[in-house]
């Protein structure tokens, strides 16, 4: 019976373009002069959900960072090497970054709504892209709401200050904010670490529910959550990919010993 | 030598406690300073509202060698070399609008409190102290004050009528005149005789009306019993303080404090009301405002989000911390020598050409005043938005680039509402410091008389190219009467602490607009 709920197992080193969401090639990036991914390649499934493991400072959060070129914002980043979304290379300087963060949405670590209603922090994507038809937004907000699983907890206070939410909500709320705009792609940067295990635990269900709608890109320090939700794990160090396979192996009988020392906590 | 040892005389604790009573001594030493100064300006200040008693003063004359009898009242009484000296502000015949002298007590027979003597106020801001006896009009009637209620109303008509003649029917024939002159007719046309007749008709009119209006008049008993002849046309207002309970004084208090707050300054700024100034005040700062506020948000959102971080950055962001400390007579003179002559006369030679060299904006008004205070102020703002806009996390700039904002989307929309605060904080400081300033608004157009206020019901209403009057000029120009005046060191703090209260009430809204915004956009 659990089988019906689980998908068929790709094999991640020889995926198709057609069940690619993102595809890594080469990718090199450096702040200053400090070199933190090196030549890193690997190919994103489609509606999975893919762990980014390894130690601080490996470079998880800037990989997935580059995913919609946050690092932009960082003063000297320089990235050589190419990131596939939907067959355009995204690192390309003709690329229109406000479109493709459109699609490819982020939540980060510390919950962080903007200083407005819950109705205005989850439209304000829309909004910024120009749609000012109220029932459209309505429609929107309360979808993504939904989504996000926290329309039956807010639904009577849309209009009151997001500040009044617990963390737990917020994050939700942030989540939310994201789906709004349908993004293809979710990349979320260690979403639960600042949160309590219960709301942890309520998150983890969420991103089940919304693999169908999408890809989630997912970093995390939690080596539990990261077999419990992810159908894929790639477990970087040092700024090099280690070992990237379905999360089951990976957890299992991992192939080199430095994954093994890490899953074990023998270091990180 | 002497070689005392402290840490012997003293436990650890003691000397614990030694810091505090010292820091807590300086610290009362303050709050003492503090007070005083605004219970000083406080009590002078609303002294000058409260009706004084007049008293029946008695007193040898030494320049007359005989005793005088004069109503005065007591301006200052203080003791210099081992004398008691009363300084008296009197009415008598010579002097019925009031003189002053100091009065030795040596010289002083008695000081009585008169019960009947009126404060009578005119309209020119001048004060006649006297009994008020006799009513005067074609007869001479006991004094009550019903009649003269009913008197003054009737003067009051006669004076409408002489108005309404003179802004309906002579201002039309002076202008029918102008438009004559400027038709070139000969001087002695018939429509000249014409108007002129009609205009010496006219004239006559007013002139009978004005003999009627001045036939009205009050006799006034100084206290030598002589009296003094007052139209009724000059009066405006009789109260006796003698006779006053104690709602009847604060009644007058409160008028006074009125009539303080809506008239214009009289006898060169030493009686009647400062309307124009804190007009003035209030203006100056809101345009001010007006102008610094966009100027200074704007360089610190430059400054702080887009300018790169380098040696040129730093350069100017060093400058601007040191112009808050630019003495503001400086500001002054480059307000005068750029704004003034420079700027005003060049486009005084550009657009207004034809009234050369009388200047247009080629001289000191309230825009130029604004302008320059704008200047003074602008790095008071540049620094707190700068301080606000560095308190924004990066986390929410993170999050908006992270919904497909652009970097102007994220200032207008995220950043800038949250860090409205601490811009609030800066206008608030811009604020403060400009409505207390006082040297370079003498410099660039606040005047101690200024005949029209800078914003009336002619085109184009708004009139910054004025001069204006100013709260701190007229407190400046206070101080220097008060050497010889009585009355303007008094006018003087009740100008001090309407100041005051302006600068606390624009104060006050601002820093509750900025706890409401804090309210708002509090990141937790």
């Amino acid at each position: 019976m659990l089988k019906l709920f689980e998908h068929e197992t790709l094999d991640v080193h020889n995926l198709g373009d057609e069940e690619t969401a993102i595809g890594v090639k080469d990718l090199s990036l450096q702040f200053g002069q400090k070199p933190v991914l090196q030549n890193i390649s690997l190919r994103i499934p489609k509606h999975r959900i893919t762990a980014l493991i390894g130690q601080s400072g490996c470079g998880k959060s800037t990989l997935i960072s580059s995913f919609n070129r946050m690092n932009d914002l960082v003063p000297d980043c320089q990235y050589t090497g190419g990131i596939f979304i939907n067959g355009r290379n995204i690192n390309d300087k003709r690329e229109d970054v406000s479109q493709l963060r459109t699609q490819v949405g982020i939540v980060f670590q510390r919950p962080n709504p903007f200083p407005m209603s819950i109705y205005d922090n989850v439209s304000y994507g829309l909004r910024l892209k120009g749609i000012k038809v109220r029932r459209y937004l309505d429609d929107a907000v309360e979808q993504a709401l939904k989504e996000a699983a926290l329309w039956d907890e807010v639904k009577d206070r849309l209009f009151d200050s997001a500040r009044i939410l617990s963390g737990g909500q917020q994050q939700r709320l942030v989540i939310a904010r994201a789906l709004a705009l349908k993004p293809d792609i979710l990349l979320l940067d260690e979403p639960t670490s600042a949160l309590d295990p219960l709301t942890t635990l309520f998150i983890e269900e969420l991103m089940a529910g919304l693999k169908k709608r999408c890809t989630i890109v997912i970093v995390t320090h939690n080596m539990q959550q990261a077999a419990r939700v992810s159908d894929y794990t790639a477990f970087l160090h040092q700024g090099q990919l280690v070992e990237y396979a379905d999360s089951d192996t990976l957890f299992t009988m991992p192939e080199f010993k430095q994954t093994e020392d890490y899953i074990t906590g023998r270091y990180g | 030598m002497i070689n005392i040892k402290f840490h012997r005389l003293l436990s650890p604790s003691q000397r614990q406690s030694f810091v505090m009573s010292i820091t807590a001594f300086f610290s009362a030493i303050l709050l003492l300073a503090l007070g005083s100064m605004l219970s000083l300006i406080c009590y002078r200040g609303l002294a000058y509202f409260w009706p004084s008693p007049i008293y029946t003063v008695s007193y040898y004359d030494a320049k007359l060698e005989q005793a005088s009898v004069v109503y005065g009242q007591i301006f200052n009484e203080y003791e210099e070399h081992g004398e008691y000296i009363r300084w008296f502000l009197y009415s008598s015949v010579n002097h019925p609008t009031g003189n002053q002298m100091l009065l030795e007590q040596s010289n002083t027979l008695s000081v009585v409190e008169s019960a009947n003597s009126a404060n009578i106020t005119l309209k020119d801001g001048r004060t006649v102290m006297g009994v008020p006896a006799k009513l005067n009009n074609d007869g001479r009637l006991d004094y009550s004050p019903q009649r003269y209620l009913d008197m003054a109303n009737r003067v009051a008509e006669i004076q409408t009528d002489i108005d309404n003649i003179q802004v309906q029917h002579l201002s039309q024939i002076h202008q029918q005149l102008a438009q004559l002159d400027t038709q070139d007719v000969a001087d002695d046309a018939p429509a000249r005789h014409k108007l002129n007749n009609g205009f010496s008709l006219w004239q006559q009119k007013i002139e009978s009306l004005e003999r009627q209006r001045n036939s009205y008049v009050l006799d006034v008993a100084m206290a030598d019993g002589q009296t003094v002849a007052i139209p009724l046309a000059d009066i405006e207002s009789v109260f006796v303080p003698g006779q006053l309970n104690l709602l009847g004084r604060w009644q007058v208090f409160l008028r006074n404090i009125g009539q303080f707050l809506v008239q214009a300054p009289k006898q060169a700024n030493t009686a009647g009301g400062v309307f124009p100034a804190l007009f003035g005040t209030v203006l100056m700062v809101l345009v001010m405002t007006l102008i610094v506020a966009p100027f200074g948000v704007m360089a610190a959102v430059y400054l702080s989000e887009y300018a790169p971080d380098n040696f040129l950055t730093s350069a100017i962001r060093i400058s601007v911390s040191n112009m808050a400390s630019v003495p503001s007579i400086v500001y002054g003179v480059f307000g005068l020598g750029f704004f003034v002559y420079t700027l005003g006369g060049n486009i005084d030679s550009l657009l207004f050409s034809d009234t050369l060299p009388a200047p247009t904006m080629g001289t000191p008004g309230l825009f130029w005043a604004a302008l320059t205070m704008a200047m003074l102020t602008l790095p008071v703002v540049i620094v707190a938005t700068e301080e606000g806009l560095r308190r924004v996390p990066q986390g929410l700039r993170a999050s908006s680039y992270a919904l497909g904002a652009t970097k102007a989307e994220t200032v207008l929309r995220i950043v800038l509402p949250m860090a409205s605060p601490g811009i609030m904080t800066g206008i608030i400081l811009a604020i403060a410091r400009a409505a207390g300033e006082v040297a370079p608004l003498m410099l660039v157009g606040a005047v101690k008389f200024a005949p029209n206020l800078p914003v009336d019901g002619d085109f184009p209403y708004f009139h910054l190219d004025r001069q204006f009057m100013h709260l701190g000029v007229l407190i400046y120009d206070g101080a220097f009467h008060s050497q010889t005046d009585a009355k303007g060191a008094s006018m003087m703090f009740a100008t001090c602490l309407l100041l005051l209260l302006v600068v606390v009430t624009l104060n006050i809204l601002a820093v509750i607009l900025r706890a409401r915004l804090r309210n708002r956009y509090l990141v937790n």
